[in-house]
């Protein structure tokens, strides 16, 4: 156990560091880069969902004025390789295929070729000119019709991974299929005086970063290149534009800029490879921006599904057994994030018996990336809505229901392990005793509930923290800065040296100056980064401690350290305890300047949990509903500035309350998206949700000196699930099909009025 | 002995073996003796993280283990 | 490559003269319309002449007759305008529905009707305060009722080389009031999936004498409805006869099905907002006469 510790900056909340250059425009996001000499690309997009690429001709293109360079999937390499980035495997010959098609275009707005120009009017002009011949072909436009006879065949030599079932082999869409298991279902279920089981769906969201991807590039002579780009991974982008562009990665170098919002879908690259190659041929600096249709056509948002879920109680609220079968789409490759969401689905609760198969199903829609807690909260929407309706059936109080069944620090996960310390029974304990679930609702209102889960993860971080003369530090780590991470790894600093915060600076290093850091995601900065970070600022201290002995003319051991200053041994003649400003300002004479270091491979971070009880008010008339009050309790570890950690809890409940009411792709039956804009894929506003309120709960994680946990991405679980069970509180009828749209509603509302109510 | 659960998508590929004790001070010697006792998943095994007593690692290394681990075989998971 | 041009004519004159001189030249008033056309490709004009230093286009006057709004005038202005909101306050909620507060700072009422989209938030209550287009071109000055301005989705009565000058409003007579509703699933930054306006008279006993009902986003153009009109005169706009004003407004949409919204979506939710919009007029016009 961590020894309970006083902290002095942990846990208060100053002003971000990088705040003020924020909010005047200062701050330099991807498009916001200009060097001398400047291309503009434009990137030319498949018209079609599905097609074989027969010929193209760049002849006219290049024929332009003022065009540079033009390039096609001829001109990158094969690359076959499968490299481990970040936290998941990435095939680099996917995503060198999906950043420019080679032979065939596998949805609508797939790269095809790229210009690179002296305008972008020029670029665009010269990309019209590009001739590309389509053998058209039928699209797979869900899961149902990838699965159905006579599919169309996304990739001729796919097969299936991992377990497959009984009707595996043989061309299919199907790219992995896994199982987890324990106990007897069947036993399971005959023990049980309830069964309930749903099947839902959900349709394709984007993660709806406001910053659109942006980089510039350029590439000399000797092969040596540097990138400048929006990104979550600057070190993941060094190494697959590397190997796509066929680069050294020795001679790349990533500058990560400020940025807009990720979520998960600015870890992969997509436009970083072409600037690059365009680049290279042109032998010019490229810069190329998306636009907003392009984000939603082209790059990587979550999957849509198929969940079926069945749950079996007894009739005192004990679930005995629980079955699931999911279908995600991945996009147009390999990759969706079924396996996570089959491990997450039962994470709450304690299930003796169940099986659970998970299939990863190929479409012609882009390929999925990582979007916050990639499949929890669609398995969450299922089994959370299920989990309502036994409560129901039963006459049992949701929370107690739940907490009934619920996992405790020394039970097994679903997926194996056993849990440490958890905080799932202390938010469900925080959630009852909160007013909000007895506050009174008004007419046409409705209250939901429901929990979520997430793994949160380690890996790789650096850390450096230097210190200057005046006794000030500079911290440098290799995570761009999304939630104000610079402001919590200055604080970790700060309470580790005994300097005052606003004494720390915080940076964000590129890839040559900062050592290899995995990306910005999974809810890992603030625990592994920030845990480097730590030990940095330990390393620098020791160091401290150690000028000092050398002034004292004592051993290093024998100098103690107290409230940031270095304390002589008892005795020691004319010498007074030292601050860490009185000691840096004879660096110099003791030994040189002071960097402190660590660097380190975190384990996952401890799982973490939330609880979340939503409001609604529905429009009976019109379908349309409102979010009229939200509170979101999680079990955050330690939250080291309390109001990023609530800001996280805000922004994953905003996202997910959109993903529940409103936002989803619509496709024509020829695959094209329809709502590639912000205007008709409609994210929340401001002005659609209640001030979210938060209940941060501290169950302190062992693996980090401070107890954090991982934090971002939990509250996006919830929320599908606790607007869905509070519209059917609302409303009387259950919704097993997302977005819950007012026409969505009205028809169900309509249908419902006009059955005959049964006896 | 370290004692192994193998996940459940893996176990037809093992005889319906589900869990084994093997001898192995580090991973290396672990997946190793995984490997010569079900050379059918040896492939697979690269992909798995591997939780050692709790806790998870996505790329194990050279963990250490105790006498008494346990050890599951994970799936790899991506965050965002 | 393209060069595009930019006018900043002083008069409406030396408009009409810039606009009947190049056929491929546009109007830009807020632009919040035209520019994102633009900037999608969905327009390519030669040039783009502002009007937004016309003086008369970017102005608001109210006397005995009525209204004039400058058609240029921007959406912001018109919903500062503490007269204008008290004699149509339907028709100053339709303005200050638009878009944002960004948008309102530059969008107008002008552009909205020349924009001619189906779901136009002003046209609805423009028609049922039987508001006319001043239109000045290379013949002179014309009117044209509103309800006949938009022939079509993106289409108008305008003429080549022809420019909307400004908008007039006849001043309601008394115990009349108006009111405006749309149906977004969002807040704001959103496109009415259907909406609806009204307008009515009352006599000194509460009777309605005359009232006007238009829908819009469920048809081509914005439609008057006479049908829900005549259900509502002579009556005390109660609960049935709104009921009826309603069930007409869902009888003659003619919705499509679309990304926005299904056609019995929008078919229900059109005589909804008729029932509610007509409900809230008759609610201000009898506030109206209880001081008179
Ligand atoms: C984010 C956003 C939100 C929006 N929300 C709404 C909304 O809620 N409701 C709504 O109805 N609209 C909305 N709009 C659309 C737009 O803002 C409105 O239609 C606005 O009233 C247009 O006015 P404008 O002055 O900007 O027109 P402009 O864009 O300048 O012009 C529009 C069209 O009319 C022509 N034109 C303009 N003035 C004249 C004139 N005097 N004579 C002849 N032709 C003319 C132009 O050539 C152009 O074709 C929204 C737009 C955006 C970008």
């Amino acid at each position: 156990m961590t020894a309970p510790r006083d902290f002095k900056y942990v846990g208060t909340r100053p002003i971000r560091h990088d705040g003020v250059d924020k909010v005047t425009g200062r701050a330099s996001y991807g498009a916001d880069a200009a060097w001398p000499g400047m291309l503009h690309g434009f990137v030319l997009r498949s018209p079609h969902a599905h097609a074989r690429i027969v010929s193209i001709d760049t002849g006219a293109a290049e024929a332009v004025p003022g065009v540079h360079a033009v390039i096609t999937g001829k001109d990158l390499p094969e690359t076959t390789a499968t490299i481990a980035l970040g936290e998941a495997a990435i095939d680099l010959r996917d995503i060198g295929d999906n950043v420019l098609a080679k032979t065939k275009t596998l949805y609508h707005g797939h790269a095809v070729a790229a210009v690179a120009a002296t305008t972008i009017d020029i670029a665009r002009e010269a990309a019209a000119a590009i001739e590309v011949v389509y053998d058209v072909l039928e699209p797979v436009t869900g899961i149902d019709r990838a699965l159905g006879a006579g599919a169309p065949i996304l990739h001729p030599a796919l097969v299936t991974k991992g377990a497959a079932g009984p009707d595996a082999g043989g061309p299919t869409n199907i790219a992995s299929r896994m199982e987890l298991k324990r106990g007897d279902v069947d036993a399971g279920f005959a023990e049980a005086d309830l069964v309930v089981e749903r099947e839902f769906r959900t349709p394709m969201v984007h993660q709806g970063y406001i910053e659109p991807h942006a980089c510039i590039a350029r590439c000399g002579e000797d092969g040596r290149a540097v990138v400048w780009c929006t990104t979550q991974g600057p070190f993941v982008v060094r190494d697959a534009c590397a190997a796509i562009v066929g680069l050294d990665p020795a001679n790349v170098k990533v500058v990560p800029s400020e940025i807009g919002g990720g979520f998960g879908g600015k870890i992969v690259v997509y436009l970083e490879p072409l600037a690059l190659a365009l680049a290279r041929k042109a032998r010019r600096p490229v810069k190329i921006v998306m636009g907003r249709d392009d984000v939603f056509r082209a790059t990587g948002p979550t999957s849509g599904s198929k969940v079926r879920v069945k749950l079996g109680a007894k009739r005192d609220g004990t679930i005995v057994a629980a079955s699931a079968s999911l279908w995600y789409e991945a996009g147009a490759y390999a990759g969706s994030p079924v396996g996570a969401g089959a491990m997450c689905m039962l994470a709450a609760y304690k299930v003796p018996n169940f099986f659970i198969e998970a299939y990863d199903v190929v479409v012609n829609k882009p390929k999925v990336a990582a979007y916050r807690a990639p499949g929890s909260p669609i398995a969450a929407f299922a089994v959370e809505s299920v989990v309502d309706e036994i409560a129901r059936e039963l006459k049992i109080d949701p929370i107690e229901l739940r907490l009934m069944n619920a996992n405790a620090e020394g039970d097994r996960a679903p997926y194996g392990p056993k849990y440490g310390p958890i905080g799932l029974a202390q938010i469900l304990e925080a959630a009852r005793a909160h007013p909000h679930w007895r506050a009174p609702l008004g007419a046409n209102q409705g209250r939901g509930f429901a929990v979520g889960f997430w793994f949160n993860a380690g890996m790789n971080s650096s850390a450096t923290v230097t210190l200057n003369s005046d006794g000030s530090a500079a911290v440098v780590t290799g995570n761009p800065d999304i939630g104000g991470t610079r402001a919590a790894q200055a604080m970790m600093a700060a309470e580790e040296l005994g300097i005052p915060v606003e004494r720390v600076r915080s940076n964000v290093g590129d890839t040559d100056g900062s050592g290899f850091t995995d990306v910005t995601g999974g809810s890992r900065v603030c625990y592994a980064t920030g845990m480097a970070v730590i030990r940095a600022a330990e390393d620098a201290r020791e160091q401290l401690r150690a000028r000092a002995a050398t002034i004292w003319n004592v051993s290093k051991d024998a100098v103690g350290w107290e409230n940031g200053r270095a304390i002589p041994p008892a005795g020691t003649e004319k010498a007074s305890p030292m601050t860490v400003a009185e000691l840096t300002a004879k660096m110099t004479q003791t030994g040189g300047p002071i960097v402190g270091r660590a660097s380190l491979y975190a384990p996952m971070a401890g799982p973490a949990f939330g609880a979340h009880i939503c409001d609604l008010e529905v429009d009976p008339e019109t379908g349309r509903s409102r979010i009229v009050r939200y509170t979101a309790f999680q079990d955050v570890g330690k939250a080291v500035h309390p109001s990023y950690v609530e800001g996280q809890m805000q922004g994953g409940v905003a996202q997910g309350i959109g993903w529940a009411l409103n936002e989803e792709y619509i496709y024509s039956a020829d695959g094209v998206m329809e709502n590639a804009g912000f205007l008709d894929y409609r994210m929340p506003v401001a002005s659609d949700l209640p001030m979210i309120e938060t209940v941060i709960v501290e169950v302190a994680n062992p693996l980090h000196p401070y107890g954090v946990r991982g934090v971002g991405e939990v509250p996006i679980v919830p929320p599908l699930a606790a607007v869905a069970n509070a519209m059917r509180d609302a409303t009387g009828i259950r919704f097993t099909e997302l977005p819950l749209s007012p026409p969505r509603v009205l028809e169900a509302i309509e249908a419902a009025a006009a059955v005959p109510v049964e006896a | 002995m370290a004692r192994v659960h193998l996940p459940s998508g893996l176990t037809r590929h093992t005889g319906g073996v589900e869990t084994v004790d093997v001898d192995a001070a580090r991973v290396p010697d672990l997946i190793a003796a995984l490997r010569d006792l079900f050379p059918q998943i040896a492939d697979r095994l690269e992909e798995m993280a591997v939780a050692i007593d709790g806790e998870i690692y996505a790329d194990p290394g050279y963990q250490p283990l105790r006498a008494d681990s346990e050890v599951h075989l994970v799936p790899r998971i991506a965050g965002g | 490559m393209v060069a595009i041009r930019y006018e900043t004519p002083r008069s409406v004159s030396e408009a009409v003269r810039l606009m009947a001189a190049d056929p491929g030249a546009r109007v830009l008033a807020g632009g919040t319309d035209l520019l994102v056309q633009f900037r999608t490709g969905v327009r390519q004009p030669s040039a783009f002449v502002d009007i937004k230093r016309i003086p008369e286009l970017m102005s608001i006057a109210i006397d005995a007759h009525g209204l004039r709004l400058g058609a240029a005038t921007p959406a912001a202005v018109i919903g500062e305008h503490a007269e204008l909101r008290r004699l149509w306050p339907g028709l100053a909620e339709s303005v200050r529905l638009i878009g944002s507060t960004q948008i309102q700072g530059r969008g107008s009422v002008g552009g909205n009707l020349c924009n001619a989209s189906p779901a136009a938030d002003t046209t609805c209550a423009l028609i049922v305060n039987r508001a006319e287009c001043v239109i000045a071109g290379p013949n002179g000055e014309r009117t044209v009722p509103v309800e006949a301005f938009s022939i079509a989705p993106g289409r108008t009565v305008l003429q080549p080389g022809e420019l909307l000058v400004a908008i007039r409003v006849p001043r309601p007579a008394a115990r009349t009031s108006d009111a405006y509703l749309r149906l977004i699933p969002r807040t704001e930054m959103d496109i009415a999936v259907a909406g609806a306006a009204a307008s009515v008279t009352l006599d000194a006993a509460g009777l309605c004498t005359t009232a006007r009902v238009a829908i819009g986003a469920v048809a081509p153009t914005a439609l008057r409805v006479p049908a829900a009109e005549q259900a509502l005169v002579g009556s005390r706009l109660d609960e049935a006869s709104l009921k009826r004003a309603a069930d007409a407004a869902s009888a003659a949409a003619r919705p499509i099905d679309d990304k926005r919204g299904t056609t019995a979506y929008r078919r229900t939710v059109a005589g909804v907002l008729t029932r509610r919009a007509a409900a809230i007029a008759a609610a201000r016009a009898r506030e109206q006469g209880s001081h008179p």
